[in-house]
């Protein structure tokens, strides 16, 4: 394709001009050194036409490969001499010189071997390159332009044919670049934008990972998985895949034009990765984005089963990050989870309320407990659970499991006895008033048919009626007015905290003068005198403020 | 009658007097000539035979077809065609309507296709007979004319028929009833009813029609002297001047009657003043003087008037009130506060009472309705807390009128905790200085009688007053104008901002801060210029930030001056309270955006100020609840580090605590730092604890270890900075964990006596009863000093079993919803009085007004539709008639020529047999 060539042979040298021309302006000001770089440049500039002009100055392209295999000492000159080396091959691509003939004769035959293993060394070069960080993107961007150009026509083929090596070392050396930056530009620039290169990105990783197996270093597992994790949208059918950076093969069964091979990739790269090992912060990261999108990758969603009912049992977030990812299995593929519900039942610890994933958590559990064909001991048991957590809960948990507990008594009106349970007989009558009552309530017990939760009362809500911020405590109030509402959005009190309950008061302006203390405080931080009447403040009594 | 047709039309005809016997010669001139005399006659005749005709034409009337009905009562006016049961013209009406159509229809019909453009209309222009010059001078004498009658309009000499002739109450005299009836047939009486008068249908659309066709005549005037005629506007115009007219006539009299009357009095006058004031005028005076007495009695008449404002402005003409006894003053005193603390009560339950108090709740309700909406749910969250604010509403009605509630600057001036700004001491100025003690003295023993417990006031004042700082090395000089033997100028400026506040107590050590203070109140007293007010706002904002600094730069003996300032807060508050509680919630807000979990002791002390200047039990408040938010905020989230972060939270516990001593409300952040406090403490880590609250695994070095023989202490301000407690000897950071623990058990033994009546109380604290277990087993003994230890046996541990086991026997289970049953709604079913079917009784008034719409349009559309019939009939008729015309005189022209060809024909057949006769006969004659 000659027009695409000549295309990124102009592109090329607009780049270059500009660089240059920036160069220039900014060296007439500043050093002697401009002299040098500029020789360079023209050096370069010559040479390359001498290339063009005939065969007999190939050997220049050496002299240019020299320049830029030097890009620790002189990054700029090594810049031009690659840009510079990638028309060249481009253009000596594009004629075909190096392509093998059978009937070519034995010095052409030479020739093209020893283009061949410039070629090569011109890669190695540009590889090299990436470890730098003034050089990566550029780098980057002409190993790109030069793989699409091997493609089209490195082999003899009208075909394009993808030259796998060579982008299996472009994916490997931009895993091991220290530069973070090509690792974005990559995945932005073109595993983003073209289908083809997200496929073989796939592969290569996968051959990655497996060649090295567990010489893999943490780092960059890291960046395997940000690479992986940033490539979101799965296509939904064959017809979506038309994004391509090289001209894909016609025949229609070319697995680059299948969806489900494109899956099995991923998959096969993610069940890669995943078989190192990973850490604790980066499994919460795939449980995170394990429903979103890496479950949908999978075309055996199964395989993530034993992943995550490991994460779902080991306990704290992760199994509140995990419990997503088997609520996804459960619906999507029928998974059979034993036990669910007192896994479930298990959660409810005492971080659960004050977790930052309690919103999250809630509106799964919100889903699980949705159905009102459960029964009513088990919804009780998550109840009392609940109510009891709740005592020492922040004001923005408190808010959000009382409209829930609402929701649920409309669902299952067995379980409000919970709130309302009268004393039938005599004996029972006078055995509350020689004995009280001790709540039949086991919290120790695992199994939420087991509980006893039933029988028992919520009076946690009610004392969290006089809760000391008035809004929690009227939302309290609700389990004791009447049931008028039919049910309470769950999303209007989830997502609230400290910070956002007192913006939402701060918010409100002064306008009526507030009502003052009308007891003078007579002692604040002294002691109270010897008068019988006055008594110390708790905290006089219990904080030393020095007064004698 | 009898007879046939005929017969009996010949006999009405005879009735009518238009047919006769034969007259003679004679009688018929006589006739002749009174007919041309009364040319009525004619007319009349007419009439007559127009009677006849409609008598005799069955098809006329259109009536009910079972004939008149019975009589019955409505409302509709009876006429006799309705008692004749006749309720149409079908013949008139088509007439009518036929006669229209040609004026209109027809008249289009013909000029269609036929006429067009402009019709050149100029005087003269198709009269040939003209000259040019000729048409001009008629046109311009034709425009004179025609302005010159428009300017004219009220000419008399015009004798205009426009004017409508004389008339009388907008009456022409000479109306046309007087004239004899002089009407053309369908200006009959009956005849327009058939449309007219039976419905007012038919004639609105009448009314229509003619509207639409425009039509030239109006031949449906209805005639006058019919009650409800309408009058034009002269009329109404005239009617309304005349009555004025009247109305000012009467008004006239009247006054001229009291004119009347008013003199007859004046001349009485004075035999009357006389009388009244019982003095002897001579009579000589008496009678020449009335001119004089006029006069004065305008002076006396004035001097009265002063009199009486002056009496009125008087203020010992108010009537004052009585002195009080002391008891009545306590009683009053007791009084006050017995409804102060009633009120406090409301607000705790969050009862909504009086107007303030509404607003308050009702701001609250926005305040949720905020917070929601932010979640992007506004209406529905709204509804959430629908049920509640109704039913608040409901309860604690709106209606129940504004309550007085004592403003705060009044309860300021009478309150002892005012302090001491009395307005001698304002005014004296120049003798400030000498009795400036002596003043505050007496102001204090006022204040302090006021209420019989407050005599330590003025003892602290005192103290704070005598006690000399002369040794201060930063002592200077501020003001000129001279400084009490403290050192302390009398003036200052009235800082605005807290810069202005530090360069002005610079070199005022902080102990005499309340003095500044003080004398800064005095200074600007609002009374003594109306930007004071202004001023002490601002000031008061101020002072609350001054105490934050200041408590950040503590120091144990500034204390006692840092209460004094917070009263001064307190009692400003009182006269600012929008002032004072912006500035606290400015100090909240600052502490959430920028060190939520990070307090320093400035912090701590503002938020006990909160504390302590606006009451904590209400249900809602606008400083209060953010501020027990603050505190929550850091006692839920925080993870403590240092000690210091301990001793920050214990503080923040003690306040939560101190706030909630009143109304008793939870606090679980508290209940969770102080468990945490407790395990982190412990020497070893519980093994098992029973409650549901977060442990976070203390730093290293937290816990307490071989700290056996250390004394207890009680927990300072200093404890609470974190530079004090990071490198310190190892005895010292034993004996303030030590503290630490001390301190949060003792809090926890307060925290159960105030809330072991709540319901779920067990649960709360039988986590506290482990840890104190935990605490007092074998493996913390040794390392916990021995008081601490037997307090924790002796005291602690039973006090809470004892509560806890309280709380057991009275807990029975909840039985929360003895409501009420909720009714099933119910109507009250609606009847009509008057009920008629023919009406349609829809509650819903728009759909009852959109079906009225549209069975008038229904109708006008029938109308409409009917009258398109007509037209197009019509049309046909009309073609037709021109085509039956036109055929006729094409058969007519056709016949003429075949005649005419016939003719010649035969002429020429004719012509030619003579012809050939004559050859014939010149041939016979010939041979």
């Amino acid at each position: 394709m000659p027009e695409a060539v000549g295309d990124s042979g102009v592109k090329a040298t607009g780049k270059r001009k500009h660089t240059a021309n920036g160069d220039v302006s900014k060296k007439k000001r500043k050093s002697e050194n401009t002299h040098d770089d500029d020789n360079v440049q023209t050096t370069i500039e010559r040479l390359e036409s001498e290339i063009q002009e005939s065969k007999k100055h190939y050997n220049n392209i050496a002299t240019i490969l020299n320049l830029a295999q030097a890009h620790n000492e002189k990054p700029k000159a090594a810049l031009a001499a690659s840009e510079a080396l990638c028309r060249i091959f481009i253009r000596l691509l594009a004629a075909g010189s190096l392509v093998k003939r059978k009937d070519a004769s034995e010095k052409d035959a030479t020739v093209t071997n020893w283009l061949r293993s410039r070629l090569e060394d011109y890669r190695r070069a540009l590889l090299a390159m990436f470890q730098s960080a003034k050089l990566a993107s550029n780098a980057l961007m002409l190993a790109m332009a030069l793989l699409k150009a091997e493609a089209q026509h490195l082999n003899d083929s009208a075909e394009a044919i993808f030259p796998r090596y060579f982008f299996s070392d472009i994916v490997a050396t931009i895993l091991e670049s220290p530069v973070d930056q090509v690792m974005e530009e990559f995945s932005e620039k073109f595993v983003d934008e073209y289908h083809d290169i997200r496929y073989y990105t796939f592969e290569a990783i996968k051959a990655y990972i497996n060649e090295r197996e567990h010489n893999v270093s943490e780092e960059i597992r890291d960046t395997v998985f940000e690479l992986l994790i940033s490539m979101e949208d799965v296509p939904d059918s064959n017809d979506d895949l038309e994004e391509f950076y090289i001209e894909p093969p016609q025949k229609k069964k070319h697995p680059l034009r299948s969806l489900s091979q494109h899956k099995k990739r991923a998959q096969e790269a993610w069940l890669a990765l995943m078989h190192l090992g990973l850490s604790k912060e980066q499994r919460k990261k795939v449980l995170e984005a394990m429903s979103g999108s890496i479950a949908p990758w999978f075309t055996q969603p199964e395989l993530l089963m034993d992943f995550l009912t490991d994460c779902y049992n080991t306990g704290g977030s992760i199994s509140l990050l995990a419990l997503s990812g088997v609520f996804y299995l459960i619906q999507e593929r029928n998974l059979d989870y034993p036990e669910f519900f007192s896994k479930l039942y298990s959660l409810l610890d005492a971080d659960i309320l004050h977790s930052k994933h309690r919103s999250r958590f809630f509106r799964l559990l919100d889903t699980f407990l949705g159905s009102s064909h459960l029964p009513a001991v088990m919804v009780a048991s998550f109840i009392k659970r609940l109510a009891r957590l709740a005592l020492n809960a922040p004001p923005s948990a408190i808010v959000a499991i009382v409209p829930w507990f609402y929701n649920l008594f409309k669902k299952h009106p067995l379980t409000t006895f919970m709130m309302h349970r009268v004393p039938r007989t005599q004996e029972e009558r006078d055995l509350l008033e020689s004995q009280g009552l001790e709540d039949p309530f086991l919290p120790d017990e695992k199994d939420p048919m087991e509980t006893r939760a039933i029988d028992s009362c919520l009076w946690e809500i009610v004392q969290l009626q006089s809760h000391y911020h008035p809004n929690v405590a009227t939302i309290a109030k609700i389990i004791s007015e009447q049931f008028t509402k039919q049910a309470y959005s769950l999303e209007d009190f989830l997502d609230h905290s400290y910070g956002s309950l007192l913006e939402a008061e701060m918010a409100k302006e002064v306008k009526k003068p507030p009502v003052v203390e009308y007891m003078i405080p007579k002692r604040i931080f002294t002691k109270a005198g010897d008068s019988p009447e006055e008594t110390d403040s708790l905290l006089v009594s219990l904080w030393d403020f020095g007064s004698p | 009658m009898a007879g046939s047709q005929l017969k009996r039309l010949k006999a009405s005809l005879r009735d009518q007097g238009i047919i006769g016997p034969q007259q003679s010669k004679k009688q018929k001139r006589k006739n002749a000539e009174e007919q041309r005399a009364r040319p009525d006659k004619r007319l009349q005749r007419g009439e007559a035979l127009a009677s006849i005709r409609e008598q005799f034409n069955p098809f006329q009337f259109k009536t009910n077809a079972r004939g008149p009905k019975f009589e019955v009562t409505t409302n509709k006016p009876v006429n006799e065609k309705t008692a004749m049961g006749i309720k149409g013209r079908p013949g008139v009406a088509k007439a009518a309507g036929e006669e229209r159509r040609r004026q209109t229809i027809l008249v289009e019909m013909q000029r269609r296709n036929k006429v067009g453009g402009l019709i050149d209309r100029r005087f003269g222009e198709d009269d040939p007979n003209m000259s040019l010059e000729d048409k001009m001078i008629e046109r311009f004498t034709r425009e004179q004319q025609r302005n010159h009658k428009k300017s004219a309009m009220f000419d008399l000499e015009d004798d205009d028929e426009a004017m409508g002739g004389l008339t009388h109450l907008g009456k022409p005299l000479f109306d046309a009833e007087d004239l004899p009836p002089l009407k053309d047939d369908f200006d009959e009486e009956d005849l327009p009813s058939g449309d007219e008068s039976d419905g007012s249908r038919a004639e609105r659309r009448m009314l229509k029609r003619q509207r639409l066709t425009d039509a030239a005549d109006g031949p449906e005037e209805e005639e006058d002297g019919q009650p409800d005629r309408k009058k034009t506007k002269n009329e109404i115009y005239q009617e309304i001047i005349a009555k004025s007219k009247q109305h000012k006539y009467e008004r006239q009299a009247l006054k001229d009657e009291d004119d009347e009357l008013r003199a007859e009095l004046d001349e009485a006058l004075p035999e009357l003043q006389a009388l009244l004031f019982q003095r002897q005028k001579p009579p000589s005076t008496a009678a020449g003087a009335t001119v004089a007495t006029g006069q004065m009695k305008a002076a006396l008449e004035k001097d009265y008037d002063i009199r009486v404002k002056q009496l009125a402005a008087d203020k010992r003409a108010q009537p004052a009130e009585r002195t009080k006894t002391e008891e009545e003053v306590a009683e009053e005193e007791s009084n006050r506060l017995r409804e102060l603390e009633e009120k406090r009560l409301r607000r705790m339950r969050g009862e909504a009472i009086e107007e303030d108090d509404e607003e308050g709740d009702g701001d609250e309700e926005d305040g949720k309705g905020e917070k929601k909406k932010k979640k992007g749910k506004g209406a529905a969250a709204e509804e959430v807390y629908d049920p509640f604010n109704t039913e608040e509403n409901d309860e604690f009605g709106l209606g129940k009128g504004v309550k007085y509630r004592p403003t705060a600057t009044e309860l300021g001036f009478d309150d002892e905790d005012d302090f001491l700004i009395d307005d001698d001491l304002v005014a004296s100025g120049s003798d400030l200085e000498l009795e400036s003690d002596a003043d505050e003295d007496d102001s204090d023993d006022e204040a302090g009688s006021g209420s019989g417990s407050d005599d330590d006031d003025d003892e602290f004042v005192k103290g704070i007053l005598t006690e000399a700082v002369t040794k201060d090395p930063i002592f200077r000089v501020s003001e000129g104008k001279g400084d009490d033997e403290n050192g302390i100028p009398y003036t200052f400026p009235c800082p605005q901002d807290h810069e202005e506040m530090l360069r002005a107590f610079e070199g005022i050590e902080v102990p005499k801060l309340p003095v500044a203070v003080q004398r800064i109140r005095a200074l600007y007293h609002p009374k003594l210029d109306s930007k004071n007010k202004e001023r002490l706002g601002r000031f008061s904002q101020v002072l609350v930030q001054h105490v934050a600094y200041l408590g950040d730069r503590f120091e144990l003996h500034w204390f006692p001056a840092l209460e004094s300032l917070t009263r001064h807060i307190h009692s400003l508050a009182k006269s600012f309270p929008i002032e004072v509680a912006k500035a606290y919630r400015a100090h909240i807000q600052e502490i959430e955006q920028e060190r939520p979990l990070a307090l320093s002791v400035g912090d701590l002390l503002v938020l006990t100020a909160v504390g302590t200047t606006f009451p904590t039990s209400d249900h809602f408040h606008q400083v209060v609840t953010p501020a027990m938010l603050a505190i929550a905020r850091y006692l839920g989230q925080k993870i403590p580090q240092t000690l210091a972060d301990y001793a920050t939270g214990t503080y923040l516990a003690i306040l939560a605590l101190q706030y909630q001593q009143f109304s008793k409300r939870y606090v679980p952040e508290l209940m969770n730092f102080c468990l945490n406090t407790l395990c982190a403490l412990a020497p070893e880590a519980p093994s098992k604890l029973g409650g549901f609250f977060p442990i976070h695994e203390p730093a290293a070095g937290i816990r307490i270890k071989n700290a056996h023989k250390t004394t207890i202490r009680k927990l300072t301000c200093a404890d609470c900075q974190p530079n004090s407690s990071s490198s310190s000897p190892p005895a010292a950071s034993a004996s303030l964990k030590v503290a630490i623990l001390n301190t949060t058990t003792t809090l926890l033994k307060t925290a159960a006596e105030t809330w072991h009546t709540l319901p779920s109380f067990p649960e709360t604290f039988t986590p506290a009863l482990h840890i104190l277990h935990h605490l007092t087993s074998s493996s913390s003994t040794p390392h916990l000093p021995p008081t601490v230890i037997t307090t924790f046996t002796d005291t602690l541990t039973p006090h809470l079993t004892r509560l806890l086991r309280l709380a057991h026997l009275t807990r029975r289970p909840l039985e929360l919803h003895h409501h009420r049953p909720l009714a099933i709604r119910t109507y009250i079913p609606k009847f009509e009085d008057s009920f008629d079917p023919d009406k349609h009784y829809d509650p819903d008034r728009e759909r009852a007004e959109l079906a009225k719409l549209k069975a008038e349009h229904k109708r006008e559309r029938k109308g409409a539709m009917r009258e398109l019939r007509k037209d197009a009939a019509f049309m046909q008729r009309e073609n037709l008639r021109v085509k039956k015309e036109r055929d006729a005189a094409y058969e007519k022209k056709y016949k003429r020529l075949v005649a005419e060809i016939q003719g010649e024909e035969g002429k020429a057949a004719n012509e030619y047999a003579r012809e050939k006769e004559a050859r014939k006969r010149k041939a016979a004659r010939g041979r």
